[in-house]
């Protein structure tokens, strides 16, 4: 399984892009080989057996994220539409 | 944390599992490919709360239970030799072998250790030069990057006393036995979204295509996981047959190419036994010739072990989805996570040990909700 994580420190060891990685407030160090030209300070990625094997990109996340979202508030609306008596909506009683 | 609690907003689930319901005609049956998303799915009830609508079968993305017996003999085997320090993630370590498991071979003086990374095992070695280090390396593509990094870094730094037991799978070769299966029922899958962080998607175009089913690739938290089966379930009732992504916020289509390029430098496909499935060619990954002397089945002359696999373990039969875990007649009671009979009961991602460890004791009642 592989965890996401932002980098907050990198360094060289011996050659090998390593970086700081915080977890939610566990740290660990990671090798960023792999994602050294995309990745940087303060970038998320994803981490798998202490290594850094895709960058999270923020703006996808947070777009599939805003797209649920709307699709949840949508079926509140249907939801309502669905189970809601007409009968006692306010333009209802105005059409009396 | 970001990123992980959006993604478990209950009111979205609700929304997504309503969404399911309606499209769904009938219960299809998909394969969640990754033993983390089987753990996710038994942990957080997603199953349950489907009621039905589709009917997940869990699928044989679990390292530790594929490792075939002869492979966990031949990491005993190392682990008992006096001169070395073996190592190995944590979740190999009870897995049962022919006679006990590592656990036990280092109860009984074995120096066995724990790593979080396959470095952690190299930087042993190079702290312990008179020592022989072995790395037991398990996994999927997922973990394939990582190990080849430290034999190409021991290489590079010339740590001659560091070694590894490779018993590395790769996920569509198992895919495709599992469709050329007569009896499978497999009508989609949700493939690993983490093994597609490294891979990309291009090696599951041609398995969509050839054998006419969806493949959507998926994250690991709950509402990734309704909403690549919504995808699914959209494909199947329209008649669509495509590899579509889920996980776009972690998946590119071309994957992650240094992670790529450097498991083809270090590996090459091979043909690999999986535990309780048997043999699948070109399934797995063995080390290219050119990284032979770090081949530790070869150093020590451990290539003749042949062990056969136990008939009471029906791995086999839920690895590849013909038996839910409860449905095993050892489960609870001949096979529990303190007394394991086969590899899905020991590891984390292990369907058996999901289904024990979240109380999926006997068949549940399905409760009807509006």
């Amino acid at each position: 399984m592989g965890i996401p994580g932002r980098i907050v420190a990198r360094r060289e060891d011996q050659g090998l892009p390593m970086g700081m990685v915080d977890f939610g407030g566990v740290r660990r160090e990671c090798c960023l080989a792999y994602v050294a030209d995309e990745a940087k300070v303060g970038d998320y990625v994803i981490v798998h057996v202490g290594f850094a094997i895709s960058r999270v990109e923020e703006e996808e996340a947070r777009r599939t994220f805003e797209v649920l979202r709307e699709m949840s508030q949508l079926d509140e609306l249907e939801w309502i539409a669905e189970v809601a008596d007409a009968s006692l909506a306010p333009w209802e009683r105005w059409a009396r | 944390m970001k990123y992980l609690s959006e993604y478990r907003d209950p009111a979205i689930a609700q929304a997504l599992i309503r969404r399911i319901r309606q499209s769904a005609s009938r219960a299809w049956p998909m394969m969640e490919v990754c033993g983390g998303q089987t753990h996710t799915i038994v942990k957080q009830g997603l199953d349950e709360l489907l009621g039905g609508a589709v009917e997940l079968i869990h699928g044989p993305g679990c390292p530790v239970c594929v490792t075939p017996l002869e492979q966990i003999d031949k990491a005993l085997a190392l682990a008992a030799r006096p001169e070395v320090i073996f190592t190995s993630f944590g979740d190999m370590l009870r897995v049962p072998g022919s006679e006990c498991d590592l656990q036990q071979v280092r109860s009984r003086g074995g120096n066995v250790r724990v790593v979080y990374s396959p470095l952690d095992a190299l930087e042993l070695a190079r702290r312990n030069p008179d020592r022989e280090v072995v790395f037991f390396a398990v996994g999927f593509e997922t973990t394939a990057p990582a190990n080849a990094m430290a034999v190409w870094r021991a290489r590079e730094l010339g740590v001659s006393n560091f070694s590894v037991l490779v018993s590395h799978v790769t996920v569509p070769p198992a895919m495709e036995a599992i469709l050329q299966d007569p009896a499978n029922r497999v009508r989609g899958f949700l493939a690993a979204g983490h093994v597609c962080t490294v891979m990309g998607w291009t090696e599951y175009e041609p398995i969509a295509t050839r054998y006419r089913v969806p493949i959507v690739v998926t994250g690991f938290e709950p509402l990734d996981l309704l909403e690549g089966i919504l995808m699914v379930v959209t494909q199947l009732e329209e008649g669509r047959h495509e590899v579509e992504n889920q996980y776009v916020r972690a998946v590119r289509r071309e994957g992650t190419s240094p992670a790529r390029t450097q498991v083809e430098r270090v590996f090459q496909l091979v043909d690999r036994k999986w535990r309780g499935i048997g043999m699948i060619p070109r399934s797995g990954l063995g080390l290219r010739p050119e990284f032979a002397g770090f081949d530790a089945e070869r150093r020590f002359g451990l290539e003749e072990i042949r062990v056969e696999e136990p008939a009471a373990c029906r791995a086999g039969d839920v690895l590849r989805g013909h038996l839910k875990p409860r449905d095993c007649p050892a489960f609870g009671g001949e096979c529990t996570p303190e007394r394991p009979l086969g590899a899905p009961m020991v590891s984390s991602e292990g369907a058996c040990a999901a289904y024990y460890n979240y109380g999926r004791l006997r068949p549940l009642e399905v409760v009807e909700t509006s």
